[in-house]
């Protein structure tokens, strides 16, 4: 009994370990794409810095065009189907508004004080998500005949990469009225869609997450990234130490130094865990901020370097050295 | 002399690689790889309007393989793309998932079995003309249209632990 004791208490830890973790999910939302509200005139035309610039305007597509929220809806069925609600894009534009006036009124009610808030704060009470499903389509004709032209692209919206694509026309059709067609397109091309997705999501558990990572020198800071350090019996640039850690704490590797100066330092395709163990010693679900937190932790720990982690959702944080 | 016995010896190679061609034909029939799958329009809300065909002694036979094949390959195959209709992907991704739950998939696909329960509507009966081909003296292929309740069939199988959900892993 005393041999099997231990034998069953670490098979208790190893199973809750196993079942108990769940990486962070990412938002899925769908938004139709800029051509589509472009050319259907669901924009906005300004003046920026003396030259034009049209951008879609989704508040107003939302509420004018039918066969949008009817594609939206049957999209949002079948991933609510597959596990994977979808965030809704009319729901959170007006969240948004709402929340907006209400931070205005806010005031506490010893001393009648607002709510801090910084202008990247304001900036970044947009409508967001990790996944977005740029979503166009158009109804043809020719002659009696109607078909429908669908594009569906799933964008990783931290790495701009596209994780899942599906694309076709439908039949066409003399009796069928739009709608019906629409719908048809959507139950044609969901399946393959999802079957790639369920591929990013594989490879996803397989090497990691991916995710992009920026460092950033503060203006204020008395070094750059190409300031020498000693470190490990060596004499090394701020530069190669950065990219070490990155190289050294990344699935398999798995990174690519796309650009930098001696400012700044862009990661593409970051393969970071999907878990980690905290100080506490507890596992926990990674984000990229987590992961760009441990990189802090070292320089602070071993260069007594301070720096300041700029969070941009799930898949991407900067790192702004030199100061908190 | 030597004639009877040249003869002899072509007669029984002859006999003999006529054997085995034969044989070579009734494995490719009854392989569980050779799915003939086509889609045949968009099926309504979690289903699949596919034509599927099937091989047997009898032309009631070939109708039974067919729709045993039309819930297999969407198990294990998927269903190609066509006129005005996406490619449908294999429910089960994982290698050699038949092998390793052979268990299941006996159970699920013997006569009778509960892979009946996912076809939802099929053109039943022995069809005739270009649907009903007779390939040798007692053996028929046939093309059958058939319902697949497919939505239902990928939930059985990830209820049963054999396909991953979507969501598998958050």
């Amino acid at each position: 009994m005393k041999r099997i004791l231990p034998f069953l208490i670490l098979t208790f830890i190893l199973v809750s370990i196993a079942f108990g973790q769940t990486a962070r999910r990412p938002t899925i939302m769908v938004v139709p794409s800029e051509q589509y509200c472009i050319s259907r005139g669901y924009s906005t035309t300004f003046v920026n810095e003396g030259v034009e610039q049209t951008i879609p305007d989704y508040r107003r597509a939302m509420q004018s065009d039918p066969d949008l929220r009817l594609v939206i809806t049957k999209m949002g069925g079948i991933m609510a189907d597959r596990g994977f609600p979808l965030k809704d894009l009319e729901q959170e534009l007006r969240n948004l508004e709402r929340q907006s006036a209400e931070l205005e009124m806010l005031a506490s009610t010893e001393t009648g004080s607002g709510i801090a808030e910084s202008p990247i704060d304001r900036l970044k009470r947009v409508a967001q998500a990790d996944i977005i499903l740029d979503l166009d389509f158009t109804i043809n004709t020719r002659g009696p005949q109607r078909w429908i032209t669908f594009n569906l692209r799933g964008l990783d919206a931290y790495t701009a990469t596209m994780v899942a694509g599906a694309a076709g026309s439908g039949q066409p059709s003399t009796s069928a009225p739009p709608d019906l067609l629409l719908e048809e397109a959507v139950l044609s091309y969901m399946d393959e869609f999802n079957g790639r997705l369920m591929t990013h999501f594989e490879d996803m558990f397989r090497i990691g997450r991916q995710v992009t990572i920026r460092v950033q020198v503060w203006d204020s800071a008395f070094f750059d990234l190409y300031e020498m350090f000693y470190y490990d019996g060596y004499d090394m640039e701020l530069i190669d130490i950065i990219e070490y850690w990155i190289e050294d704490n990344t699935v398999e590797g798995r990174y690519s130094l796309a650009d930098g100066s001696n400012n700044f330092l862009r990661f593409d395709q970051v393969r970071i865990p999907l878990f980690t163990v905290d100080p506490r010693g507890r596992e926990r679900a990674m984000d990229t901020r987590r992961f760009v937190s441990g990189l802090a932790s070292y320089l602070r720990q071993n260069f007594n370097i301070d720096s300041h982690i700029h969070q941009r959702g799930l898949g991407e944080a900067w790192l702004i050295i030199g100061e908190r | 002399m030597k004639t009877t016995t040249l003869l002899f010896t072509l007669i029984v190679m002859l006999v003999f690689f006529g054997c085995a061609s034969r044989r070579e034909r009734q494995i490719l029939y009854s392989s569980s790889y050779n799915f003939e799958i086509q889609p045949a329009g968009v099926g309504q809300d979690g289903t699949k309007a596919v034509k599927v065909w099937g091989y047997g002694r009898t032309p009631e036979d070939a109708v039974k393989a067919a729709k045993r094949n039309a819930v297999a390959a969407s198990i294990f195959h998927g269903i190609p793309a066509g006129p005005g209709v996406g490619r449908t992907p294999a429910i089960v991704t994982e290698h050699n998932a038949d092998v390793k739950y052979a268990d299941y998939f006996d159970e699920f696909f013997k006569t009778g079995g509960r892979y009946l329960s996912f076809i939802a509507l099929s053109t039943d009966g022995p069809p005739s003309g270009q649907d009903r081909l007779r390939i040798e003296r007692n053996y028929y292929k046939v093309g059958v249209n058939v319902q697949i309740m497919h939505d239902n069939l990928r939930r059985e199988l990830e209820n049963a632990g054999i396909a991953r959900r979507l969501d598998h892993g958050f």
